[in-house]
């Protein structure tokens, strides 16, 4: 088959609103997406990791981060790239952020021999729900079995 | 460093495979490469003075 006749055979599967909105559950609630969806071995494999994950790197006195744009242009931008990561956990982060847990400047918490692997595991588990929520969406929208 | 190898095995294992013996022989491939990565890094850096 030569490269013309394969463009020509692929055709343009709409994704459905319902992917969407599992992809939006998931990144909300980690887990979510896959437990609305009936696959709840893999919601509490995934979901689990990424609970543990965080909570494991609140308990090690990791730093959530958050815009702060009383600073220099600088350190605003730099605080970007994690805040995103972090907000992987949506409504973890938005628990933390409503109950002022994990984003105070504190050098006490800061000097800990664990902070900065509290930080690594407040991150990896955003940058894991993504990849949850990810699929989900593509479970939902029939790309996945 | 373990945990955490774990958790992120079980994550890319889960999602990037789609039966059960292939997601578990992916997993321990992961855990293991992180394993085996993060040590020899740790050696390596051991012995840089700076």
């Amino acid at each position: 088959m030569t490269k013309a006749e394969r463009s020509h055979d692929t055709k343009t599967v709409a994704t459905p609103p319902q992917a969407w909105l599992m992809g939006t559950a998931g990144w909300f609630f980690p887990g979510a997406g896959h437990l609305l969806q009936g696959h709840w071995g893999r919601a509490l494999v995934l979901g689990g990791a990424v609970w543990v994950c965080f909570i494991a790197g609140l308990a090690m006195g990791g730093h959530l981060f958050s815009i702060n744009f009383g600073e220099e242009q600088s350190s605003v931008l730099l605080q970007f790239p994690p805040m995103i990561a972090n907000l992987g956990t949506g409504l973890l982060y938005g628990l933390c952020w409503l109950l002022d847990i994990g984003f105070r400047d504190d050098p006490v918490q800061a000097a800990r021999a664990t902070y900065e692997y509290g930080n690594t595991f407040l991150l990896i588990a955003g940058l894991l729900n993504y990849l949850c929520m990810l699929d989900a969406f593509d479970i939902s929208a029939g790309r996945k079995a | 460093m373990v945990v955490f190898a774990l958790l992120v095995a079980v994550v890319f294992g889960t999602v990037a495979r789609d039966t059960i013996p292939d997601r578990m022989k992916y997993g321990a491939k992961v855990f293991a490469e992180f394993m085996v990565i993060g040590l020899a890094l740790a050696w390596v850096l051991y012995f840089i003075p700076f």
